[in-house]
């Protein structure tokens, strides 16, 4: 994990890319590092590190990722990464621990249940709830947080990304990265692709700014997946017309 | 500012006396008074003690519009199964906040109240956020949050009424050596129960730094509520093994059991505390530094190993018997 691949809409904005890293990187006091997260105990959010490390080893067994683009991200701030979803792929969970892994942060993901089993294991791992509100306590926190675009089955397309978890991002003040993840379920292979910050054409001081802003991010994941292009199978399924479930 | 008078409410606890010394030392503050059912803790050079029950009122506001403080310390709030029963507990903290912060109100020289509060008024009912800042909505599900939204409700009203400022520190489950904590009694237990589907994170705050907390909330004149919490997190089970306790998994109707074994070991469990073990307890305490100036010294994992390291009670019997 954390090959860094360079496309052409990253390195559009990639001098802005640059100096927002720079600006963040002079803003705020300590970043918690993967590295040194101490064992035994969970973090602020009930992450618990120990866990989330065996997770992303497991993952290994799995996938094979690259990402690219992790390094638009803010050193130090929080930042929003909204990324395209298929039914099932569970790619918020799987997003989150590459950039986790090509970044050495902790990285959170939203959509956990609030209750039983599966809630408390995911907050383990990081998992938020679905709420704007601690998504903007996450994101004043300075925490990279992962959400998904409503999941779709065809192709290319994008669904709809949600303009209240989107405000969020807005009210910390923190920038959205678009974000494509390409998988297929029968090979081992995966890329996550983070896109320069989406910026809004015009600048809004009411709510219109988070529901083009969800717009504009939607339109920008759309264009990193055609940058992406399909990853093949390297089978005959290749040649079907339509995605194999799952993948891209 | 100099030569402010201070009347500090719940002196005679642990957390007040703390409050009172390190009052005392503030070059502010001028006269110092406080009262409380129980004697302070500690020596108490400059303040003003004075024993009085919760529910004598009158001596209560006598004492109290005769000092005529401009700053009012209310701590005097007592948690459930720390020192009384629940529902004693409820009574006690009921009249005291009355009777005190009634009384402040008829003190022409107030200009600021300081009560304590819980970050259990946020609730744990079903979506309630993981780590709420202040400005979330408060929804108790136990007793003591209902109790501790009370205090706030009174104070705001009172301060609205009269017109002075009202700060509420909303407090994480307090522990220290000496606090009467049923949290860190249950965690000091020879076996631990904790919640084997979840066991979810909760947070808790020295005694010296969410006293250090209060001070500067009656120094700086906050106005808003403010959360005063440690970093980091902790779940049962990792604290029973930094404590080389016997981690007891629970589920259902087992916590009934757990709740009355823990009562006859002498660490009754009240609501909120079974809540924190179910449901969990975290929250936001990025406003500490800008509102009051201070940041924790102690983190979640620190407290718990310190609460860990306290020697035991040594009964010493009676050389000579009494009867």
């Amino acid at each position: 994990m954390g090959r860094v691949v360079r496309l052409p809409l990253a390195r559009q904005a990639g001098a802005a890319g640059d100096a927002l890293a720079r600006t963040a990187a002079s803003i705020g006091s300590s970043v918690t590092r993967l590295t040194e997260e101490p064992g035994g105990v969970v973090d602020d959010w009930g992450r618990d590190p120990d866990l989330a490390r065996l997770m992303v080893a497991l993952t290994h067994l799995r996938w094979s990722v690259a990402v690219g683009g992790d390094q638009q991200l803010p050193r130090r701030k929080g930042a929003l990464i909204c990324i395209n979803a298929r039914p099932f792929a569970q790619s918020t969970v799987l997003a989150a621990f590459a950039v986790s892994d090509a970044t050495d942060r902790p990285v959170r993901y939203v959509g956990r249940p609030d209750n039983g089993p599966v809630g408390a294991f995911a907050q383990r791992l990081g998992a938020l709830l679905a709420d704007p509100d601690e998504i903007a306590g996450a994101l004043a926190a300075g925490e990279l947080v992962v959400m998904s675009a409503s999941a779709t089955n065809g192709g290319r397309d994008v669904g709809a990304v949600d303009h209240s978890l989107i405000g969020a991002a807005v009210a910390a003040r923190t920038s959205v990265f678009p974000t494509a993840v390409v998988s297929r379920p029968m090979t081992r292979t995966a890329r996550v692709e983070i896109g320069a910050p989406s910026r809004l054409r015009n600048k809004r001081r009411g709510p219109l700014a988070e529901l083009e802003l969800a717009d504009r991010v939607r339109t920008d994941i759309g264009r990193l997946l055609d940058e992406l292009g399909d990853i093949g199978t390297g089978t005959p399924l290749d040649w079907l017309p339509f995605g194999v479930p799952g993948g891209n | 500012m100099s030569g402010r008078r201070v009347f500090v409410s719940g002196v005679g606890g642990e957390l007040g006396t703390l409050v009172a010394t390190m009052l005392e030392a503030e070059d502010w503050v001028g006269d110092l008074a406080g009262i409380d059912a129980d004697p302070p803790r500690r020596r108490l050079v400059r303040t003003d003690y004075h024993r009085i029950h919760p529910d004598d009122h009158d001596h209560i506001v006598s004492t109290i519009v005769d000092f005529d403080p401009h700053v009012l310390v209310h701590v005097g709030v007592w948690e459930p199964n720390a020192r009384a029963a629940p529902r004693q507990a409820a009574l006690l903290t009921d009249l005291a906040a009355t009777s005190v912060i009634g009384a402040a109100a008829e003190c022409p020289s107030l200009e600021h109240i300081v009560v304590r509060s819980g970050i259990e008024i946020y609730g744990r009912g079903p979506g309630a956020l993981t780590r709420p800042t202040e400005s979330a909505p408060t929804r108790p599900t136990c007793e003591w949050g209902r109790t501790v939204a009370e205090i706030e409700r009174t104070a705001e009203q009172v301060g609205a009424r009269v017109g002075v400022t009202v700060g509420a520190l909303r407090l994480a489950p307090v522990i220290g050596p000496h606090v009467p904590s049923p949290l860190g009694r249950l965690l000091r237990l020879p076996a631990v129960p904790f919640s084997a589907l979840t066991d979810p994170p909760f947070a808790v705050i020295e005694d010296a730094d969410a006293a250090r907390a209060i001070v500067a909330a009656a120094r700086t004149g906050l106005d808003q509520p403010v959360n005063v919490v440690a970093s980091g997190a902790i779940t049962a089970l990792q604290a029973s093994r930094r404590g080389n306790r016997v981690p007891v998994p629970m589920s259902g109707p087992p916590w009934a059991v757990a709740r009355a074994a823990s009562y006859l070991l002498g660490a009754p469990i009240p609501d909120h505390v079974v809540e924190t073990l179910q449901r969990g307890r975290l929250a936001n305490n990025a406003a500490m530094r800008p509102l009051l100036g201070v940041v924790p010294d102690a983190t979640t994992r620190s407290v718990i190993d310190r609460l860990y390291r306290w020697p035991t009670v040594i009964r010493q019997p009676a050389r000579e018997p009494a009867a």
